[in-house]
């Protein structure tokens, strides 16, 4: 379990970094759309490609991070978590398409951005994830 | 470019991986009752991003606060497409930097989420896009136009704010 101080200040420097690719290449962190070059879709100027390489980069930082604290460990899912992964990730590409900049973007540079329509995705994501929980809370009881 | 933005990724992830962030994780503290840890991060995150962005307008006049989500602006889209991706996120637990902080971290069953966003995509860009396309009113904005205030006040009002919670309110919550 991470410590609070720690987690805190690595967020921070999650920030931080964002804030300075900003400054230094004038493009933000974003999250979902990145994933539209998977269909062909690379977006006015390439930028959702370059966000698709910043995402595989976010991949390897994090083995680098997960490897150099011992929590690195491969793990191959079981046939009964499929479903759920597939349903949920089907659901998460519609949502990411439906209205960009719906998704983590939302609460990591659309709200600090005081974008309204991340005001909104945040809401939506809040009443998505409360409805999901319901069931599934329900389910095993 | 190319290399730059993915030099960026990389300390993105290293830090995303150390600070344990995830929000489908942190809704699910949240709707459990222990949501301090996410609310702490998030104002974290609001306040640092968020003044770095309206103060980056002083150095660069074409940056500052600029909307997200070009193509349909805001409106009901949001909620809806919220609500999917919330209900997405809750199923696998995972969002986007969880699930790409989880497959760092070697967990096979997010690759397997990653490769379903395609027919989730596929099924709004090739499907529903075109019929979107001809109801959208596409209205791109930020909350101080809506306000009709200056950035840096609405911006420093709640980070100020963010900034009181975190450190009289939360220490005491504890």
């Amino acid at each position: 379990m991470k410590t609070a101080h720690l987690s805190t200040l690595m967020v921070a420097g999650f920030a931080a970094l964002n804030v300075i690719m900003y400054l230094g290449v004038q493009r933000f962190w974003i999250g979902g759309s990145s994933f539209l070059p998977l269909i062909g879709k690379m977006g006015p100027g390439n930028k959702f490609l370059l966000a698709f390489i910043v995402n595989l980069g976010v991949i390897v930082g994090a083995f680098i991070g997960a490897s150099t604290s011992g929590e690195f460990h491969l793990r191959t899912p079981c046939v009964s978590q499929l479903p759920r992964a597939i349903l949920g990730g089907i659901l998460i590409g519609m949502g990411i398409t439906l209205a960009p900049g719906t998704c983590t973007t939302a609460f990591v540079t659309g709200m600090p951005m005081l974008s309204v329509s991340s005001c909104l995705s945040a809401a939506g994501i809040f009443i998505g994830a409360f409805i999901v929980f319901q069931i599934m809370t329900h389910k095993r009881a | 470019m190319a290399l730059t933005g993915f030099l960026f990724g990389i300390g993105f992830g290293y830090f995303v991986q150390r600070g344990g962030l995830c929000f489908a994780h942190g809704l699910g503290e949240l709707f459990i009752g222990k949501g301090r840890r996410i609310i702490r991060l998030f104002l974290v995150i609001f306040i640092i991003t968020g003044i770095g962005f309206v103060l980056s307008s002083f150095l660069n006049p074409a940056l500052g606060l600029k909307p997200v989500g070009e193509i349909r602006g805001y409106g009901f889209y949001n909620v809806l497409s919220g609500m999917l991706f919330g209900a997405g996120i809750l199923l696998n637990g995972g969002c986007i930097l969880g699930t790409l902080r989880q497959i760092g971290e070697g967990h096979l069953l997010f690759v397997v989420v990653l490769a379903a966003f395609i027919p989730g995509m596929a099924i709004v860009v090739f499907g529903l896009d075109p019929w979107l396309a001809s109801g959208y009113h596409v209205q791109k904005i930020v909350l101080p136009q809506l306000l009709n205030a200056p950035a840096t006040a609405v911006t420093g009002l709640l980070a100020l704010g963010a900034f009181f919670w975190l450190w009289k309110v939360w220490p005491r919550r504890r």
